[in-house]
């Protein structure tokens, strides 16, 4: 029963989505005619007011999510043999370092000793801004008229950002993952995102910021599969300067793409509370 | 000893010996309440202030007036620049006394207790003095000044409190004194205005908070504003006759220090007619068309709360069998007894204000479930028996026993999901659900947990039968104005009232009005139930107060290590009781 309902569905489904190809040709072609003709950029979609259509599931590929920084290979959990080890990578730092002031470098030092037990990521903690962008899960864009949604897998996070605020409203309380106001500066969406409560890290190598981080994204899209993504970071808690970060973002193309739910408390449960099991893990 | 009064004291700045203003009069507080006539009545039973004739938004105290609006609130004075206001009174232990014996149910008083318990002290060179929070979030300090009784101080918390308190005398003058010939202050008449320092960094805004401004009547408000002014204050508005002004009297809006809204009236300033109902309408709609998104599709967009069906039972209750809904009072109870009866007093203000709830009318709907039409539950299967008889012994076993480990305890408490529909229905907090759309997807978002779906509304390819996860794989799809998510491929783990891995979900989001979305499930678990059964309630838009917070459950679940060192305490307890 459960099959034959299957199979009915994705007949009138397949006949649906012809149909809507149709339609989103034509509706395509009225919008072309309307707008001015852009240069160099022809294959940028466009949503219904010109914009950039950025809607879809996105990722970044490579090792950004181990390091921000160059960094070379490296070996990690003993028990995870070749799988646990870090592979080597090219740093995604426009200018190569972060700058961090003294003091904050020695505590990057002291997150990444501690990274086993102490990254946000290994408890399933809310990733944060920009790191959600670049862990090694998908994500998707909802573009709206009013906000724009980026729903993550990991750990559930998610980000609204307000397109229909004139400019940035103060954060009504500090979060992990901040609260964002986007504009469009010409075919870039630019994402102001601040009232962090300074407990995400960048990477799985103790990159970090403060509750004073100030996040400024930009994604510009590079044709219709791909947005070079920036993020500039200030915290003048922790670097002597803004720096930022620079990289591609890639449109998934699996027909069956989607953000899959990768809700991972409890495989942190062990880390977190096992040695308040009744038998400790450990 | 409380804090503020442990706080440094002020040093006599050389700022007080500046020109001052022309002496204004300590005019009015304005206070955000979600029932202005409720706060009126609250302020003259329990501060024995006088209800203003033929206003229901306003009480005279002692020639200050407070003014109540009706307005989105983010919350009570503290944190904020306008620390609290006080009261004296002739015999404090009397008034704390009768203040306690009020209690918190309802519009009542919420006692802040000093460390001991004690709702009231007598410090040395102090007045005897207690605190309280009214209803809506405003710190309310009383004391016992022989000097004098009734309204009797704005106390402010400032950054630099000599500097802050420098600010108010050239603007609106006032008389440098020092309360208790220790504390610097400055008399408008009457009242004292004072100022500690803030404890942590600059003070939030007064703006959206239980005082939204404090305000000074000066005799001529061109001539106040302009010196203001050309001394590089910033003006939010004014000086102009407001919007449904109760009379042609003027008044201005200055970005006082520590981002507190100071307020200019001039003389017979009274006020702004409320409007006749703050709240978004609620109501259905007859033949209600939803707006259209840019790109065409039913546009059900906005922050919507569960806030009004709070209460709402699933099942119909055997008592109300042959009742079509509640009266207006019933349900208002109901949902009381829902929301109050189950979490401390203190919350009110935050449920009513915050949480939006009074401008909610309580839903009169009797039970969820509208099919079974008698509001039940259909029949069990016999193997949905054997299932409902094997999930009441875990629940028992795990009732009986400490935790041995996270498993013990439910997702929910975990921070894991409350499964669907579980994290559709109302819940008394962060009850907020999100909804965002672009062209071909609807992003569900609901703040408790935090948890977001994803529904594509053009046909995809189902997943596979081996991709199981807690909210199931969902497909959506438009039916004229309705949203149809049908959802399957669950793990089971989340059941709501008996549900399996097998529950075929359909839900039905129709927006019935400007401001109400109905919603609408049916569970169909032939393994579990004779038939499919179908429940309904609504949620209200809240699009301008409401907005949803993180709800970072698993990052702040402290609640998991005290319960599970609490279940080795246990253990060990056990252990060593043993023979």
């Amino acid at each position: 029963m459960t099959i034959q309902r299957a199979t009915t569905r994705l007949t009138r489904g397949t006949l649906r989505r012809q149909a809507g190809r149709v339609a989103s040709a034509t509706l395509g072609l009225a919008l072309a005619a309307l707008l001015p003709a852009p240069a160099q950029e022809g294959a940028i979609p466009r949503a219904f007011d010109g914009r950039p259509d950025l809607n879809g599931i996105w990722q970044a590929i490579g090792t950004a999510h181990w390091n921000l920084e160059d960094h070379p290979a490296a070996p990690g959990h003993p028990d995870l043999g070749a799988i646990g080890a870090i592979p080597p990578g090219q740093g995604v730092v426009v200018g190569g370092a972060i700058p961090y002031l003294d003091a904050a470098k020695a505590q990057r030092q002291k997150n990444f000793e501690k990274r086993l037990t102490d990254d946000p990521e290994a408890k399933c903690f809310l990733p944060g801004v920009p790191r959600a962008t670049y862990l090694p899960y998908p994500f998707q864009i909802i573009q709206g008229d009013r906000k724009i949604m980026l729903v993550y897998g990991f750990a559930d996070a998610n980000r609204t950002i307000h397109m229909d605020k004139p400019g940035p409203e103060p954060p009504p309380l500090d979060s992990w993952m901040g609260r964002s106001h986007g504009r469009w500066e010409g075919d870039t969406l630019v994402v102001d995102a601040q009232g962090f409560n300074g407990q995400a890290w960048f990477d799985r190598a103790g990159n970090f910021a403060s509750a004073r981080l100030r996040v400024e994204e930009r994604y510009s899209p590079l044709g219709r599969n791909a947005i070079r993504y920036e993020a500039t970071m200030t915290d003048p808690a922790v670097f002597s300067k803004p720096w930022t970060i620079r990289l591609p973002l890639y449109r998934r193309l699996e027909e069956n793409a989607r953000v899959l739910e990768f809700k991972c408390v409890e495989f942190a449960e062990d880390l977190m509370y096992g040695h308040l099991r009744r038998n400790p893990t450990r | 000893m409380n804090a503020f009064y442990r706080l440094a004291p002020l040093a006599l700045g050389a700022a007080f010996l500046a020109t001052a203003a022309p002496a204004a009069r300590y005019h009015h507080v304005q206070i955000t309440a979600a029932s202005p006539s409720e706060a009126v009545r609250w302020y003259e039973r329990h501060m024995d202030c006088r209800p203003l004739a033929g206003r229901n938004d306003s009480a005279d105290c002692d020639g200050v007036e407070l003014i109540f609006v009706a307005q989105p609130t983010r919350g009570s004075t503290q944190g904020t620049g306008v620390n609290h206001i006080a009261f004296s009174y002739a015999d404090l232990e009397a008034k704390m006394a009768d203040l306690e014996a009020v209690g918190v149910r309802g519009s009542g008083v919420r006692l802040q207790r000093f460390e001991d318990g004690a709702t009231w002290r007598d410090v040395p060179g102090r007045f005897k003095h207690g605190f309280i929070f009214d209803p809506w979030g405003t710190r309310i300090e009383l004391v016992e000044d022989p000097g004098h009784r009734g309204f009797h101080h704005v106390h402010l918390s400032a950054a630099d409190p000599a500097a802050t308190l420098s600010w108010y005398r050239e603007a609106f003058g006032g008389q440098p004194a020092k309360l208790n010939g220790r504390d610097d202050a400055l008399r408008f008449g009457d009242v004292w205005l004072l100022a500690s320092r803030h404890p942590d960094g600059e003070p939030a805004p007064t703006r959206s908070r239980a005082i939204a401004h404090i305000a000074f009547e000066v005799p001529d408000i061109e001539r106040a504003a302009r010196g203001m002014r050309s001394r590089g204050i910033e003006f939010h508005g004014g000086p102009g006759t407001p919007e449904r002004g109760r009379t042609q009297a003027r008044r201005a809006f200055a970005a006082g220090p520590d981002n507190v809204t100071v307020a200019l009236v001039e003389p017979g300033y009274a006020g702004v007619a409320a409007v006749a109902d703050a709240g978004p309408d609620s109501r259905a709609v007859e033949n209600y068309a939803a707006p259209r998104t840019p790109w065409g599709e039913p546009d059900l967009q906005g922050v919507w709360t569960g806030n009004a069906a709070h209460g709402i039972p699933l099942e119909r209750p055997a008592a109300l069998a042959d009742v079509e809904a509640l009266t207006p009072e019933q349900a208002a109870a109901r949902r009381e007894r829902g929301t109050l009866g189950s979490i401390w007093g203190y919350e009110r203000e935050w449920r009513d204000t915050t949480l939006g709830y009074d401008k909610m009318r309580p839903s009169t709907q009797v039970a969820m479930i509208v099919d079974p039409p008698e509001g039940r539950l259909p029949p069990l299967t016999p193997a949905g028996e054997r299932m409902a008889a094997a999930a009441r012994r875990e629940r028992e076993r795990r009732a009986s026993a400490p935790p041995a480990g996270p498993e013990d305890l439910t997702p929910y408490v975990r921070c894991i999901t409350k499964g669907v529909p579980g994290m559709m229905m109302p819940g008394i907090y962060n009850n907020g659900l999100q909804i965002v759309q672009g062209p071909g997807y609807v992003a569900i978002q609901k703040e408790m947990i935090h948890e977001t779906r994803a529904v594509p509304t053009e046909p995809r390819a189902p997943a596979g039968p081996g991709l199981t996860s807690w909210l199931g794989d969902s497909q959506g799809r438009w039916e004229g104005d309705t949203l149809v998510v049908e959802t399957q491929r669950f793990n089971g783990r989340s059941p709501y009232r008996g549900t399996t891995a097998a529950m075929q979900l359909t839900e039905r989001f129709t927006r019935v009005g400007p401001a109400k979305l109905l919603y609408e499930f049916t569970v169909d678990d032939p393994a579990v139930w004779v038939r499919p059964w179908t429940a309904r309630f609504a949620f209200d838009l809240d699009d301008e107060q409401y907005e949803l917070v993180e709800y970072a459950c698993h990052e702040g679940n402290y609640g998991m290590f005290n319960i599970l060192s609490g279940a080795r305490a246990k253990d060990r307890e056990a252990a060593a009781a043993a023979p």
